[in-house]
């Protein structure tokens, strides 16, 4: 089950790559979404749908895969937010086609169960992020393109010394992560191969100050959003981090710990203060991610069951709702050609679906309680409370000036008097609308229903770390 | 068996040459290096020995690589001259040679039955190569020199011409370290590979394809075998200078096949790694996939232009031939090492048994050039999409093999469980 939720948009977007119509790719995003909910909701709890095959048994790497809870909230997280993606984005064959191939990639690296299996799909859902940016790129892509390549890399290389210390040093029969958990580095060694993984991870999540690949990133993206969303997507350093980085080397994350805390409260702030000087819209929501990601990591950080729940359940969250607002931008962009905050003013007297529609994102993102930003939000705030009171508080500054800065663009863009028109919401704009603001409220009203596959994990999490409930 | 097919089809061809057409003598040429190819897999996994003559995995492993170097470099040409192919014969007879002995006299006669046909062939086009060959003349001949006074030396402290005997003092150390360089400057270590960029740059690029992957599979088979007691600690000086000289280097080059050039430098550098502990799964691997990318680079290129190719024309090569430059885009990646391409296992199996050896200090290097490395191959691999005016008329034979070794790239990417066991059962 697992492998066919994986290969499903890997083919679709083989498919278009080789040039079939669009309307094909919609239908694979959508199947796909269908296969996730069902995955989803069929999950029975514990490890679910596992699939191993040799990769290369030799050298103890497996393709294996399987569902927890956690990575099935994270299928339905990427399965939507693909689909809202493929309704409504603008974009030739080929582009959706690149999309569904990373969409692929990321689900499969949500799932890996092989430490090494998860690290080659992290780096081949570049590919396809680069050539999207290569290929529908803005003016200034190729150094974007660069830093990019270049922060990854320069992070992901560490790790790949890590994944072979941590298994050479702690006598691992294979990188299965059963193995690898049964298997721990300890003193010395566990503090570099922490390190090794925090630095690719801290690149991906984006924690302060490796986060300037980032706004250039989405500046030169695709007006569209696609690529934005999925980039959204592939911010999954906190998930690794949780999964992999501090559960096989806890010692170094003790060593650690306090400074990772400080960079990501920082970070928080940082990008909130930065996403309230930013000109336009695609910026804002740029620098709105590095302060959500800051204050995700933070919970994940603390180390407390709490937090780490928090997190995760705001990483998914934002993958929705950041995603959505960056295709909503691509509508905008379409229709008034600039993304320029302050060009065009007073747009909800023409489009007031529209508007509704991107007032319920903002509201979701700065964390409106009842919608899907919050629950998160309040988790983090209450394990980062006992983890450190004070960084606690300093981070959730960021929320209140996420408030600030997302009603002010709001106000600045919608509100304000202009003489500016422009077309509402018009076909497949209204499904995509629909449920979007549904998965808002679901995910806001119910945070009980999704989060029920994570609390196990959460303790586990905890308990390694010795503390938790 | 192998051997015996190539010096007999090199020798039996020299006489034919004068009888038959050029292109008739191609084909018998690629015949011949097949049915070579097909008499090592036949007994892939059997030793052989007669005298100092020995076929074993590590001779199969690297034989094949080198005769896949030879058949692609006749296949993608067309020469009106016959001696071409002769030559490319010889130095493939050379390369098996060279594989398959430990016998340290046998290794240099090998040694120079391999370069000397490659100095004639760097002149291949009249007036083109000259200065290339002249150097790559000089320069073997003085490694040809190391390698003799360290032969010299290891028979005077071990009173034995095998290599593998172990033994100790000064004089033995000195020894090693004589082979070690003279092997240093066919595979291209720094810092002995002075004459690479130059000699790449200025030889016609087939050429350039067959010493960047027969050669130097050859010279790596000889190299295991030389440090397989025990790796002198020299080595690691040499690893980390190549690495750091062959990646920094390339990072300025404006010709691709100088940038080639310190990539090979650099590879040489990453391949060394698996020296420490001799794992002939790792570093045949590695090779295999560096033959395939390295290969498929030039082999590209030399649809491009014979002589230099500077980066900017290769600019829209992928809008002139769809084909060709997604060829050279997959080929710059699986350099680079990006999964899920070839090379990404290959640095993986070498990384790994550097960390089984706890070379963590050159680990680390390894992999920091490594990030170095990606600015230049995109650079290289990206410029085929960028807007431009590409040349390239490709002809069936490069089309095709363009297509094989991209498709084995990311096959071997995705399933490279599948050749292991081949190269394990050598062992």
């Amino acid at each position: 089950m697992v492998a066919l939720a994986i290969l499903l948009p890997i083919l679709f977007g083989l498919l278009l790559l080789l040039g079939l119509p669009r309307v094909l790719g919609v239908w694979g995003a959508a199947l796909s979404f269908l296969l996730n909910l069902y995955l989803f909701l069929a999950h029975p709890g514990g490890v679910a749908y596992e699939v191993q095959a040799p990769l290369l048994p030799q050298a103890g790497v497996y393709w294996a895969f399987g569902l927890d809870g956690l990575s099935a909230l994270f299928f339905l997280t990427i399965g939507l937010t693909v689909f809202l993606g493929a309704l409504v984005a603008r974009v030739e064959g080929r582009f959706l086609g690149l999309a569904l191939l990373m969409s692929g990639l990321l689900l499969g690296l949500f799932a890996a169960r092989d430490l090494l299996a998860f690290y080659l799909l992290f780096e081949a859902a570049l590919i396809p992020a680069l050539l999207m940016l290569y290929f529908y790129g803005g003016e200034g892509r190729v150094r974007a393109i660069y830093t990019f390549l270049l922060f990854t890399l320069a992070g992901s290389l560490p790790m790949l010394a890590a994944v072979l210390a941590l298994r050479v040093l702690g006598g691992s029969p294979t990188f299965l992560l059963e193995d690898l958990l049964a298997h721990p580095v300890e003193g010395t060694a566990a503090f570099w191969v922490f390190l090794g993984f925090a630095l690719a991870f801290a690149v991906k999540t984006p924690l302060f100050p490796v986060h300037a690949w980032l706004p250039l990133f989405h500046r030169e993206n695709h007006p569209s959003g696609l690529a934005d969303a999925l980039g959204t997507l592939y911010k999954v350093g906190v998930f690794a981090f949780f999964r992999f980085a501090i559960p096989l080397a806890p010692e170094g994350f003790y060593a650690l710990q306090g400074l990772l805390l400080l960079l990501a409260a920082a970070g928080a702030l940082y990008g909130a203060w930065l996403a309230f000087a930013a000109r336009d819209f695609k910026t804002l929501l740029a620098y709105a991610g590095v302060s959500h990601m800051g204050i995700a990591a933070l919970g994940v950080f603390s180390g407390t069951p709490e937090g780490a729940l928090g997190g995760l359940y705001l990483l998914a969250a934002s993958g929705i709702y950041t995603g959505g607002l960056f295709l909503l931008a691509g509508r905008v962009h379409e229709r008034v050609g600039t993304l320029e905050i302050g060009r065009y003013r007073g747009l909800a007297a023409s489009a007031p679906g529209l508007a509704a529609l991107a007032l319920f994102l903002l509201l979701a993102m700065i964390g409106l309680p009842g919608l899907s930003g919050f629950p998160g939000e309040l988790l983090v705030l209450l394990g980062a409370y006992k983890a450190s009171p004070w960084l606690a508080a300093l981070a959730f500054l960021s929320v209140i000036a996420g408030a600030a800065y997302a009603l002010t663009a709001f106000q600045r863009v919608f509100w304000e008097k202009g003489e500016w028109r422009m077309e509402d919401l018009k076909g497949a704009e209204w499904p995509f609308a629909l449920l979007a603001v549904a998965a808002l409220f679901l995910m806001g009203v119910f945070p009980g229903f999704f989060l029920k596959g994570l609390e196990p994990l959460a303790e586990a999490f905890a308990r390694i770390l010795g503390g938790g409930a | 068996m192998t051997l015996l097919v190539l010096a007999a089809f090199s020798v039996g061809l020299t006489l034919l040459g004068f009888l038959v057409s050029p292109s008739a003598l191609r084909g018998l040429t690629l015949l011949g290096l097949v049915l070579a190819l097909l008499s090592l897999l036949l007994t892939w996994g059997e030793g052989f020995a007669f005298g100092p003559y020995r076929v074993d995995g590590v001779s199969q492993v690297f034989t094949l690589l080198a005769l896949l170097g030879a058949l692609w470099t006749v296949g993608l040409v067309r020469s009106r001259r016959f001696e071409f192919y002769l030559l490319v014969l010889y130095a493939a007879t050379g390369m098996h040679l060279l594989a398959s002995t430990q016998n340290l006299i046998l290794m240099l006669v090998a040694l120079e039955t391999l370069s000397l046909p490659l100095y004639a062939l760097a002149t291949w086009r009249r007036g083109l190569g000259l200065e290339a060959a002249l150097k790559y003349f000089l320069l073997g001949a003085l490694a040809a020199a190391f390698f003799l006074y360290g032969a010299a030396l290891h028979f005077g402290t071990t009173g034995s011409l095998e290599v593998g005997v172990a033994g100790e003092g000064p004089l033995y150390a000195l020894a090693l370290g004589l082979l070690l360089v003279g092997l240093g400057f066919k595979v291209a270590l720094a810092p002995f590979h002075f004459w690479t960029p130059d000699v790449y740059q200025g030889s016609p690029t087939p050429v350039v394809l067959f010493m960047a992957t027969g050669v130097k599979a050859a010279a790596f088979a000889a190299l295991l075998r030389v440090v397989a007691p025990g790796a002198p600690e020299a080595l690691g000086l040499l690893i980390a200078l190549s690495v750091l000289i062959g990646n920094l280097a390339a990072l300025l080059q404006k010709e691709a096949k100088r940038l080639l050039a310190y990539s090979s430098i650099a590879h040489a550098g990453y391949m060394a790694l698996a020296l420490y502990t001799g794992s002939l799964e790792a570093l045949g691997f590695y090779l295999l996939t560096y033959v395939l990318a390295t290969g498929l680079a030039f082999a590209v290129l030399s649809e491009v232009s014979p002589d230099r190719v500077p980066l900017e024309s290769l600019r829209g090569l992928f809008h002139r031939d769809p084909l060709l430059g997604l060829a050279l885009f997959v080929a710059a990646l699986s350099l680079l090492g990006l999964p899920p391409l070839a090379g990404f296992w290959g640095k993986y199996l070498v990384f790994l048994e550097a960390a089984q050896a706890g070379q963590w200090g050159l680990l680390v290097l390894a992999l920091l050039t490594s990030a170095v490395s990606a600015y230049y191959y995109l650079g290289l691999g990206l410029a085929v999409f960028q807007r431009g005016q590409a040349e390239a008329a490709p002809r069936p034979w490069a089309r095709s093999a363009a297509l094989l070794a991209a498709l084995l790239l990311l096959f071997l990417g995705l399933v490279p469980g599948l050749v292991l066991p081949a190269l394990a059962a050598g062992s």
